[in-house]
């Protein structure tokens, strides 16, 4: 009886345990299961041999056919047959990722994963992520071809999980104990939601009120300028060369205090947009591309490249495929995983790529409202108007209501509180747009002027669209919706809500947009940078505008070029050489020099020169003199804007972004200037004294944290990596400390985080047939234990692409690179 | 039967009505072999077939897949070595199938007190 008992007491808590998750540890039967659970999970993310399939909703048979690389090439006989099949096996790759980032845009992730992720869902929902996919979902004709488009997708994604078998659900779905939900268009608009708030959310109001809080105005407005000191623009100005615009910055007055509250408002705000906007400095981040006419190719042919910087994340976040349609469609390239079709890439004729332009499209507006504890009104233009509320409920994994907020939404979009007052926020994401279509439209083009054309509606995220066709031509159109704001057109203002004349009073028209079509100098490039010279154009379009070493650094290789190979296109996209380097490290040994020879030098500060003058400036994994000068860069920029720190910063530091490294090599012009001078110090320093002091001190840093000069601790490679983490940031599933070539400002920028590098790189040639190539940091496969999930990765991290195969026909592809076909075929409903 | 025979029979049982029907079906397959089974090791025998059973299924998704690399990650995750995993996919079906068994058994008559039973 007693052994009967222990034994009913072991049972139940053996059922327990395999029906429920006990603590961290998921529910063990579904886990453990060898048939159904994670072990025959993982034999089931291997894809082999012949298979057929019979789904609802298509109107020809399918055939998909997976290559060597698990690249899904796509023969359909209609385009909505083949976005259906897309999203049958784009889920069958990635059906986790495509959940998880619909589940971020919207604010749900706390069904998965409860209350510690709550802040995050209430940061999307704050911002109207959710509300704005709606908005563009309500817009949407629902016989356009981009909607059925989305609709097919999404009837493709649930063909796959209708068939999924208990053993094909992704792992990070057992470990949640979760069940995927069935997608819905709306999903994929989440998506770009997200994305547009990456992208599209570059606004300069706050770093500016602070230094004006401090410095005064015009300081402020020369520390944060415009418009770069340095111009080497997306639309070629007519110059061999990059422009200089260093005149003298205005010594620092008395802080601004009336600033005060504006700034307040602009801190909280942006604290929490910061999370989806840049955080790591202007010179760590960017994407570049770059296209050569034939004159400047040596094949003959129009080259184009890119390199699109994301934060980067296992899965990936692009998925490579090739949809043909015979005489429809024929493109390859890669897409988001969750909507139709592909982003960039190339078809018979044309090739294309973006790069994020980086515009100011959002404002904030004080708003006036009857209560300030619940509006129900806001006023506008002295009366009141009702605001629109929308209540959010936030669930748990086992679907209790676990928090609830009210976002109210004026006109302009949703509002925030901060201390008594209101802020509304009105920004392009909010417009009823329809990027999908845009992006769907591209693929049929088959020249650079259709491929324009289909841009001209684009509006969120702005981006330097660069196109090249087999005719010749190359073009490059900073694409997308600039709002045109009333009074002097700046947008890193608050701006009084209570007047419509505050509102934007429409937006630039496409002839005004930066552009240029094949242009005298033989090539486009963008990486970033601002757009158009202000000499050319001084159209307010943003301010915070990265910095425009990597651009110049395209440009000098380019223009030294003349003969330019697909080869070279590649090496450029991790070349480790850097505009930056090259401007400051002859000012750091010169002010060392001049220190020495004014008798302020000493040994430290020899050696420290002595050392950096052995760097020949380029980031390669196994030099050791990169550290001394990226820690030097370090403790210049501490040193000198000792002005824009605030009492409460640690050390005197200050504790947000300084200004540009553009704008310090301005100063750098002028030896005298009262901003060298330390102000904790009784002695006035100049230009000479803070360079030797910064080069001593990071001398000093690593010395102390790394090791004498000659160690592997100096080694470029120990010191910046490409950390790529797992969506659930599970080090298992992550891959971690990959040395990579490049460092802050080369065209392979590593942040201090290295979560952030080369999202997709590709290269194609416009000839006679279509050559390309690509890789990117992963694999096809979402599932951490198939071997595709991250195959790709030891070729990117050494700059390398793969051939990307492009085949007319099915049986044009090597037999021997095919690992498995599908057939999808109709099924009845 | 051969007792080899009633061995794999069993052990295939347990990995057909997992594959078919689900994990949860181990206990269930063990209470019937148990309650009807007279074989006195009834219980440790559907807890060692339970087992094979479930270790026929894994070999199978080993000879399938990365289940190796399925195992290091699952192991860094729950920080267990990978052999554990394994270890642990066999401990429990085994320990389901004999706590099931233990409750199902009927008390088995000795021949000598079931001739008696009869007689009377």
């Amino acid at each position: 009886m007693i052994v009967r008992g222990i034994a009913a007491f072991i049972l139940a808590a053996l059922l327990y345990a395999g029906f429920r998750p006990v603590g961290p540890v998921p529910p063990l039967g579904p886990l453990l299961d060898p048939a159904n659970g994670a072990w025959a999970g993982a034999a089931a993310t291997t894809f082999r041999g012949v298979q057929s399939l019979s789904i609802p909703g298509l109107s020809k048979p399918v055939r998909v056919v997976f290559d060597d690389r698990g690249v899904p090439h796509i023969f359909a006989e209609t385009e909505l047959d083949a976005y259906r099949a897309l999203g049958f096996v784009g889920a069958r790759d990635r059906l986790f990722q495509m959940e998880a980032q619909t589940r971020a845009a919207s604010g749900r992730l706390s069904e998965w994963a409860g209350p510690r992720v709550l802040v995050a869902d209430k940061e999307a929902r704050s911002l109207g992520l959710a509300w704005a996919a709606e908005r563009k979902l309500a817009a949407y004709d629902t016989t356009s071809f981009g909607y059925r488009a989305l609709v097919a997708y999404a009837g493709g994604v649930n063909s796959w999980i209708s068939s999924m078998r208990p053993r094909d659900l992704p792992i990070e779905y057992r470990l949640l104990n979760a069940r995927p939900i069935t997608w819905e268009p709306l999903h994929s608009l989440f998506f770009l939601s997200r994305m547009s708030m990456t992208l599209g959310l570059n606004d300069a109001t706050m770093k500016r009120l602070r230094a004006q809080s401090l410095v005064g105005v015009a300081a402020a407005d020369a520390l944060f300028p415009l418009n770069s000191p340095i111009q080497e623009p997306i639309q070629p100005n007519g110059l061999s060369g990059p422009r200089y615009d260093f005149s003298e910055l205005p010594p620092p007055s008395t802080g601004d205090k009336s600033v005060a509250t504006a700034l307040r408002l602009q801190e909280k705000l942006l604290t929490t947009l910061a999370r989806g906007g840049r955080t790591d400095g202007g010179d760590a981040l960017g994407s570049n591309n770059w296209a050569v006419s034939p004159a400047r190719s040596a094949t003959g042919h129009a080259l184009l490249a890119g390199d699109p910087h994301l934060e980067l994340s296992l899965p990936s976040v692009w998925y490579e495929m090739h949809i043909v349609v015979p005489g429809k469609l024929d493109v390859a390239g890669v897409g988001f995983p969750g909507m139709p079709g592909v982003v960039i890439g190339f078809n018979r004729d044309v090739a294309w790529t973006f790069t994020n332009t980086g515009s100011d499209v959002s404002d904030y507006y004080a708003e006036a409202v009857d209560d300030s504890i619940s509006p129900t009104r806001y006023l506008l233009d002295g009366s009141y108007r009702q605001l629109t509320k929308r209540i959010e409920e936030y669930r748990d994994a086992g679907g209790s209501v676990i928090a609830t907020d009210t976002i109210y939404y004026t006109h302009r979009g949703p509002m925030q509180k901060v201390d008594d007052s209101w802020v509304s926020m009105r920004w392009t994401v909010y417009e009823p747009s329809r990027e999908p279509d845009n992006f769907l439209a591209l693929s049929a083009t088959k020249s650079v002027d259709q491929w324009l054309d289909a841009m001209r509606s684009y509006v969120v995220p702005t981006q330097n669209g660069l196109v090249a066709d087999r005719d010749g031509n190359i073009a490059i159109r900073s694409s997308g919706m600039y709002p045109v704001r009333p009074g002097d057109g700046r947008g890193d203002v608050i701006r009084d809500g209570s007047k419509s004349a505050s509102d934007w009073t429409g937006q630039l028209p496409v002839e005004r947009y930066p552009f240029a079509r094949n242009p005298a100098q033989g090539f486009i490039a963008s990486a970033n940078q601002q757009p158009v010279d202000p000499a050319q154009n001084s159209a307010y379009m943003g301010s915070d505008w990265y910095s425009p070493w990597r651009g110049m650094r395209i440009a000098s290789l380019l223009r030294s070029n003349p003969r330019v190979t697909p080869d070279d296109m590649r090496e450029f996209q991790t070349d480790p050489g850097s505009a930056r380097a090259d401007a400051f490290v002859p000012l750091f040994l010169a002010a060392a020099a001049r220190e020495d020879s004014a008798s302020r030098g000493n040994n430290t500060l020899r050696e420290a020169a002595r050392l950096l003058a052995e760097w020949d400036r380029r980031y390669v994994k196994e030099n050791r003199r990169a550290a001394l000068f990226e820690a030097a860069m370090v403790e210049l920029g501490r040193l000198t804007w000792d002005e824009l720190a605030f009492p409460a910063d640690t050390a005197g530091t200050p504790s947000f972004r300084l200004p540009e490294s553009q704008v310090l090599l301005k100063l750098s012009q002028f030896g005298e200037s009262v901003w060298w001078d330390n102000r904790k110090t009784p002695a006035r320093e100049n230009r000479d004294a803070i360079f030797a002091a910064s080069l001593v001190s990071a001398h000093a840093n690593l010395l102390k944290n790394k090791g004498p000069a000659s160690s592997d601790g100096w080694l470029w490679s120990n010191t910046r990596h490409a950390n790529i983490h797992h969506l659930l940031r599970i080090p298992a599933f992550s891959t971690l400390r990959v040395p990579v070539q490049g460092g802050p400002s080369t065209l392979n920028p590593s942040g201090g985080s290295g979560t952030s590098g080369a999202s997709w790189r590709m290269v194609v040639e416009l000839g006679p047939e279509i050559r390309a190539w690509g890789v990117y940091p992963g694999g096809q496969s979402g599932a951490p234990a198939s071997g595709r999930y991250r195959d790709r990765l030891p070729r990117w991290a050494l700059g390398q692409l793969d051939p990307i195969l492009f085949p007319r026909k099915p049986e044009d592809l090597d037999r021997k690179r095919v690992i498995s076909t599908l057939t999808l075929s109709p099924r009845s409903q | 039967m051969n007792a080899f025979v009633k061995y794999l029979l069993l052990a295939e049982g347990f990995a057909v009505t997992t594959y078919g029907l689900g994990w949860w079906s181990v206990p269930i397959v063990a209470a019937m072999w148990s309650f009807f089974s007279k074989d006195a090791h009834r219980v440790r025998d559907a807890a060692i077939a339970a087992a094979a059973g479930w270790a026929s299924l894994l070999l199978l998704d080993i000879w399938r897949g990365p289940v190796s690399t399925m195992a290091d990650q699952l192991g860094a995750l729950m920080g267990l070595p990978p052999f554990l995993l394994y270890l642990l996919t066999l401990l429990f079906p085994a320990v389901l199938a004999w706590c099931a068994g233990v409750i199902a058994r009927r008390p088995v008559r000795s021949p000598v007190a079931s001739a008696h039973s009869a007689s009377s």
